[in-house]
């Protein structure tokens, strides 16, 4: 590289900026346009060529959407499930993350445990949506907040249970020892010096786990079928597959249904990195 | 550490620890699977042992065309987004000014719920008011025949981009961590002994990469073959069954027919479909714990 002129430095960097320009408008104008339709009037919304700039906003469709056509309902709804399912699996999830990484079971059970909890994340939803309907039904639970928790807690912990344990397995275990040694029990330790420790990855863990069940459609779709435990993504799947599309109620759901998972996302960018490849290379 | 394994409480803490997700994942996940390979072998109303639903899936025309149109959506968008994310990691693996913003900006596709994937593009794909007609419009193209989601072989194409834009991020992020973990000296040593980038990249960029392009494409792979969510917002399988994958051919089977058995028997192929992807993966993670 080195032996490169300058010149053609400049030309290649140029180059490349002019590529990475290039890709960014392609990932980030869909979502504008999407958010400009959500504050356009109806005329504008409909205009040839598409008015990208100039156009006068307002929040009518959000008025529309959130008060009239209760996306409110589905909003409070879609935090409940996200928030309860989330806080579950991660205390399940951890508790089990550190026993397979501290402790050595026997018959090789931990290894064993461990790949079998990850197989269970590799099922397609769809397998096992039509057995959960089932279930569900049975159990009287169809329509409920609840069904909703549970599955979403269960489709998680597999998730957590690995992204824990890799930073768990980052640990030296002389630090527990040591407190150990100085009269805590396992228990205290973890809670005293491990946990604080994994607190970022605990933190990058937990937003994962509510992007993924904030985002969820399969099983919603299928375990809440009405308003009662409908979810924001059915409720927007369900307005937008019906004959005639209202834009700018669509587009003003679909934006409050991604705003707060982007400021999530990007308010821990440094840990969501770090997570993912954690969380998939090493394992 | 001896001296703590004594201790009884040591013995059965761990046990207590795993116990409640083990139960949790058998009850949700393993019932579940149990659930349906019974509920495979009985037909309509009728409860007793039949092979049925798997005969059925033989001379099913519809079952057949959604396995093609599995595979066939599954291998173009895993090429594109392969091909593009690569290119993309090289890219903002070099130096360059700002690169964290631009990479965090990049990721915004991957975070969108679906759903609201699936809406935003159906506004961009509108053939009369869309972002995309109405801007070729206005440069003076003629967009009559570009109906997007309204004709067949434009719907299989538009359900393709539209999974290479949320996607490629993800295989996108995952060669950038795998390129950024590469040590630099093997790149020093290519220095000195001369070789060109090309020779650079094929000898010692590709092969220190291959981990992380395997679970890219692994990774990838299983979630294409199970897609379901943004089709279902764009094309709901249409029109006619032009976009119809596995999974919506299932849904549809199962909800909208009412067809339980012949749903979960058809879920079976897709299980061991994604199954041989995830033993894959299972066992590279495996190796790579070992080593």
């Amino acid at each position: 590289m080195k032996a490169q002129s300058s010149k053609f430095k400049v030309q290649s960097s140029i180059l490349r900026y002019a590529l990475v320009f290039a890709a960014l408008i392609v990932a980030l104008v869909p979502v504008y346009w999407a958010i400009t339709i959500s504050l356009k009037t109806e005329s504008d919304q409909f205009s040839v060529p598409p008015l990208w700039f100039s156009f006068k906003p307002t929040l009518t469709h959000y008025r529309d959407a959130f008060l009239e056509r209760g996306f409110g309902n589905y909003f409070l709804t879609s935090l409940i499930v996200s928030l309860s399912s989330t806080a579950l699996a991660l205390t399940l999830g951890t508790f089990t993350a550190y026993a397979l990484a501290r402790f050595r079971l026997r018959y090789k059970l931990g290894s064993r445990l461990s790949m079998w909890i990850l197989s269970t994340r590799m099922f397609p939803p769809i397998v096992t949506a039509v057995p959960l309907f089932l279930l569900m039904r049975d159990l009287r639970l169809l329509d409920t907040s609840l069904a909703l928790i549970i599955t979403y807690t269960a489709f998680n912990l597999p998730f957590v249970v690995w992204m824990m344990r890799g930073f768990f397995l980052e640990l030296p275990k002389e630090l527990e020892e040591a407190a150990m040694m100085d009269g805590d029990s396992r228990l205290g330790a973890l809670f005293r010096i491990i946990l604080p420790l994994v607190t970022p990855g605990l933190a990058a863990t937990a937003v994962f786990c509510l992007i993924i069940s904030w985002n969820e459609l399969l099983f919603a779709l299928i375990l809440s079928q009405t308003d009662n435990a409908m979810t924001l993504p059915v409720g927007i799947a369900g307005r937008v597959t019906q004959y005639e599309i209202k834009w700018g109620v669509m587009s003003a759901a679909g934006v409050a249904a991604m705003l707060p998972i982007l400021i999530f996302a990007m308010s821990v960018q440094r840990y969501l990195v770090r997570g993912l490849s954690l969380g998939a290379v090493k394992g | 550490m001896s001296m703590f394994l004594s201790n009884k409480q040591e013995r059965f803490l761990p046990y207590l620890l795993i116990a409640p997700t083990v139960a949790v994942l058998f009850t949700l996940s393993i019932y579940p699977l149990f659930y349906a390979i019974k509920t495979s072998f009985q037909t309509g109303d009728d409860l007793h042992f039949s092979l049925g639903n798997f005969t059925r899936l033989f001379s099913d025309g519809f079952f057949f065309s959604a396995l093609a149109h599995t595979f066939v959506f599954a291998s173009l968008a895993l090429t594109l987004e392969f091909l593009i994310g690569l290119s993309l990691a090289l890219l903002l693996d070099s130096k360059l000014r700002g690169k964290n913003v631009f990479r965090a900006l990049l990721l915004v596709p991957m975070m969108l719920p679906p759903v609201v994937v699936g809406v935003i593009w159906r506004l961009m794909f509108n053939s009369d008011f869309g972002a995309i007609n109405g801007t070729l419009k206005s440069f003076g193209f003629d967009t009559t025949n570009l109906t997007w989601l309204a004709s067949s072989k434009l719907a299989f194409l538009s359900i393709i981009v539209v999974d290479v834009w949320q996607w490629t991020p993800f295989v996108f992020l995952i060669l950038l961590a795998g390129l950024q973990a590469i040590p630099n000296e093997p790149y020093e040593a290519a220095l000195i002994d001369g070789s060109s980038p090309w020779q650079t990249f094929k000898n010692i960029t590709l092969p220190l990469l291959k981990p992380a392009i395997l679970i890219a494409l692994l990774l990838r792979t299983m979630d294409l073959l199970r897609v379901f969510d943004s089709i279902f917002i764009l094309t709901e399988g249409g029109p006619g069954n032009a976009t119809e994958t596995i999974s919506l051919y299932i849904y549809r089977t199962a909800f909208r027919f009412g067809d339980f058995g012949y749903a979960t028997a058809m879920s079976f192929v897709l299980l061991i479909l994604t199954n041989i992807i995830s033993a894959m993966y299972i066992r590279f993670l495996q190796k790579q714990e070992k080593a």
